[in-house]
């Protein structure tokens, strides 16, 4: 084996999968067909989660408060995985509350606009892929008036001290404490004087004159979360699978 | 030292001290930070794996947050201790197998120097919250750039070393430590491109990192442990390496298969189909290296089993190709199509990385590291059971580790896919499995910090004295701290 | 031995050999990168697209509902009357205040 034949070697059998398996797919990858909404669809033209500012923002602070080591963002195919069935994590399921079935799979628009999609390493805690519609259900069900951002942002600040956000198969359905493993994110909250009502503050009882106040990162994070859907409105998408009868059918 | 018993001549000796002398500042530095790094990389993978079955552990500190700190110890793992103990093997092996001094210590010891610097300022950053927040690539943005150009600082002497060397046969570790030295670069610039510099879809990012991910292993500190195996093995029995055949199948079948390794992790995600399952066929495909090399280096010192059970060296380079195999066993079981719905998103991973970055690589550098450091210090160690210490805690720690969350990630996984079951018995039934991890990584704690003082007393020069080296056996022929006297019967012939 | 392989030029040699090949997949991307598809977001186009489409719907619709014939007429109405208005005592052709009467300076005593 000569130094030439080796170098060579080494060129050859490096350069195919680097061709093949992060150039190109890479490149094809940057510029691609966007998704459009279906025919029985109240919306029109193409589907663009809701990323603009502070949501945009709160996907990088995902990254950078490592909510990605226990939380995945990603619905398999169901040959890769059950996610399709387990919880409300694709979407919403027919029942007394919710008028159509919009569980779906991920498809690639859903990360459009983040800098790095979250697939996530383990699964700890439940997938997030549709954990705004989720919250927003679990409030609407329970006729709570928080809104789902306050709700994030408590379960920011003390995981285990809100009620658990699985929303009941039917409506009688005790709602108990969840007992989450996630740890509290204490230092995106400062603690600050309140006088008066506390504006701003979140409503937990600590010392007298005291109150927990979410930092920017809080709320951005909290916005992303919330902005975190997987059924558009019920509006189907052909592009993906879709347990919505009304979805269109892909063509034989 | 067994070599200088042997009957190499003098022109011979004095060249090899002379290597040994002209590199004994930036291999100690590199050997001796990474081990500390080490040590605080382990105290991090304590934190973090503690907070995965107890979240309340620590919360006082926001910086101790369980995703930065597991981020943070991966990254002390790999960039601190990995990368750190590769580049000490790397210039050390390559300098004595070409045959060349070392005429650029300062410039390496310079960029060693400033490559701790930018891994603790990465590291500090993660801790911080103001990590990139790309999984597998958590230091900031503006960290690669500089630790390329160290890396560049350091190793590019051991290629020049090799384009001069004098002609004649070239060492199989020298084929790893080439390819590697080569294949570094090539993912790392690639990877920093494309997920750093460039626009790209946010799910090829992720992919991109996952291949890095995945490379580092596979294409770099793999081939350096398989370098230090290849060359302690024939070195310490004395014996050649069983099979020519076998060694060039091995290393080509790694560079093959290599380089597809990582996008594993994105099965299922929106990306073309064969990405993540190329990962998956390539990791399978990795038993065909992990059969070849390991069975080559265990023919070779099999017969020398006291050989094996004395010399530190081999007993942990024979470790690491025992577990190689076993990750090459555990590689096909646990990325076949049906192992991979189970797996993906389980501790399975955890588990799994940590077999390759402890079992694999790291056993083959403290090899290499008990058998280059009396070497270039011309002292010998001072303490056979801190080696003992160092050898059974690792082993029993790591596998420990394995064991514990390949069989609770699988059960993990099988939770999650089972949907009789509510989620949250899933995540408390891992959570068993943790307080195993966390007990194991107490036992390389105390593996590691065996390993970390026996290493600072080297580095401070108060090895001791003596031309036997230390030997792993009860009863020694002399006084197991050896007759104090010159280490180097030619020493006064090289100065 | 041979001892030759070894001479600062070679080494010179070998080092830019050495930085050639550490460096040739960055070189690779260098060259091929500007041959790649440039990022593009066709979803914001589409949407563009769609609000122009309601934009130009709506021009459309105006200019549809425009009566010219009605309108001619109006105008040609005022015109008229216009036309009609002339300035008279107790008759103004804009329509306003009277205007009040200028303030008469008194001579200064």
């Amino acid at each position: 084996m000569t130094f030439k034949a080796f170098i060579i070697g080494l060129l050859g059998t490096f350069g195919i999968p680097w061709l093949l398996l992060v150039v190109i797919p890479y490149s094809t990858m940057r510029s691609l067909e966007p998704v459009e909404y279906g025919q029985n669809s109240k919306l029109a033209g193409a589907f663009v989660p809701k990323r603009d500012g502070r949501i945009k923002e709160g996907s990088k602070i995902f990254g950078q408060e490592g909510c990605a080591l226990c939380h995945t963002q990603v619905i398999r195919p169901t040959y890769a995985g059950n996610d399709v069935h387990r919880g409300e994590w694709a979407g919403l399921r027919k029942s007394s509350s919710v008028d159509e079935d919009t569980r779906r799979e991920t498809i690639v628009q859903d990360y459009q606009q983040e800098d790095v999609a979250h697939i996530g390493q383990t699964r700890v805690g439940p997938d997030l892929s549709n954990f705004g519609r989720r919250v927003e259900h679990y409030l609407k069900v329970n006729k709570s008036t928080r809104t789902p951002e306050q709700w994030a942002l408590m379960h920011l600040y003390n995981p285990k001290g809100v009620p658990r956000y699985e929303v009941p198969e039917t409506d009688e359905q005790i709602v108990t404490a969840w007992k989450s493993a996630c740890p509290p994110k204490s230092g995106l909250f400062d603690k600050v004087e309140v006088h008066g009502a506390g504006y701003g503050t979140l409503p937990v009882d600590i010392e007298e004159g005291m109150g927990i106040k979410p930092t920017d990162r809080a709320r951005a994070l909290a916005s992303y979360l919330v902005s975190l859907k997987k059924d558009i409105f019920g509006n189907p998408l052909p592009e993906a699978l879709n347990y919505n009868p009304k979805a269109p059918q892909p063509e034989e | 030292m067994s070599e200088t018993n042997s009957t190499a001549d003098s022109r011979d000796v004095v060249l090899r001290s002379s290597i040994d002398r002209s590199l004994r500042h930036p291999v100690m530095f590199f050997f001796t930070s990474g081990g500390v790094w080490l040590a605080l990389a382990i105290v991090l993978g304590l934190v973090a794996s503690a907070k995965k079955h107890s979240p309340e552990f620590l919360t006082c500190f926001s910086w101790l947050d369980a995703g930065k700190v597991d981020a943070a110890h991966m990254s002390a793992m790999i960039y601190g201790w990995g990368l750190q103990a590769a580049f000490g093997i790397i210039i050390w092996l390559m300098a004595r197998l070409s045959r060349k001094e070392c005429t650029a210590a300062g410039v390496i010891l310079w960029a060693g120097h400033t490559w701790n610097a930018a891994v603790f300022y990465g590291v500090v950053r993660i801790m911080m919250g103001e990590g990139s927040g790309v999984t597998y690539m958590e230091f900031p943005s503006e960290v690669w750039p500089v630790l390329m150009l160290c890396y560049s600082a350091i190793t590019i002497w051991s290629l020049i070393q090799f384009q001069v060397r004098d002609a004649g046969h070239v060492y199989v570790s020298q084929w790893y430590l080439l390819a590697g030295l080569l294949w570094f670069p090539w993912i790392a610039v690639t990877a920093w491109v494309f997920v750093f510099l460039m626009d790209g879809h946010p799910l090829m990012v992720t992919g991109v990192a996952a291949w890095f991910k995945g490379t580092l292993f596979s294409l770099f500190l793999l081939p350096v442990a398989l370098a230090s195996s290849y060359y302690l093995a024939p070195k310490v029995t004395g014996r050649p390496v069983y099979s020519y055949n076998i060694a060039l199948f091995g290393f080509w079948s790694l560079a093959v298969f290599g380089p597809w390794a990582g996008m594993q992790k994105l099965v299922g995600a929106p990306v073309p189909q064969f990405l993540p399952y190329a990962g998956a066929a390539s990791m399978i495909l990795i038993l065909i290296p992990a059969i070849a090399v390991g069975y080559n280096i265990i023919r070779t010192v099999i017969g020398n089993s006291e050989v094996v059970a004395e010399s530190p060296s081999l007993r942990f380079t024979a470790a690491g190709m025992v577990l190689f195999i076993v990750f090459g066993v555990l590689s096909v079981l646990l990325h076949t199509v049906p192992a991979m719905k189970l797996t993906q998103f389980s501790y399975t991973g955890y588990g799994f990385d940590i077999l390759g970055l402890y079992g694999v690589f790291s056993l083959c550098a403290f090899g290499a590291v008990y058998f280059i450091v009396p070497r270039i210090t011309r002292r010998e160690w001072l303490s056979r059971r801190f080696i003992k210490w160092h050898f059974n805690c690792s082993l029993y720690g790591v596998s420990s580790i394995v064991l514990c969350a390949v069989i609770g990630g699988v059960t993990h996984g099988q939770g999650i896919e089972d949907l009789s079951q509510p989620f949250g018995t899933m995540a408390e039934r891992a959570s068993q499995f943790g307080w195993g991890v966390t007990l194991a990584w107490t036992f390389l704690l105390i593996a590691n910090l065996f390993f970390c003082l026996h290493l600072l007393l080297m580095w401070a020069r108060l090895g001791r004295r003596s031309s036997h080296p230390t030997l792993l056996k009860a009863n020694h022929p002399e006084n197991p701290h050896g007759p104090e006297g010159e280490v180097d019967t030619y020493s006064s012939a090289s100065a | 031995m041979d001892h030759t392989r070894d001479n600062p030029l070679k080494r010179f040699t070998a080092f830019w050999i050495a930085i050639l090949m550490v460096t040739s997949f960055g070189i690779a991307l260098i060259i091929t990168q500007p041959f790649a598809p440039d990022k593009t977001d066709k979803a914001y186009e589409m949407m563009g697209e769609g609000r122009l489409e309601i934009k130009e719907e709506i021009d459309r619709a105006q200019d549809d509902a425009l009566n010219e014939a009605a309108l001619s007429g109006a105008l040609q109405a005022q015109t008229k009357s216009f036309g009609q208005n002339k300035e008279r005592k107790g008759n103004m052709p804009v329509p306003g205040a009277v205007p009040s009467p200028l303030p008469v300076e008194k001579p200064a005593q």
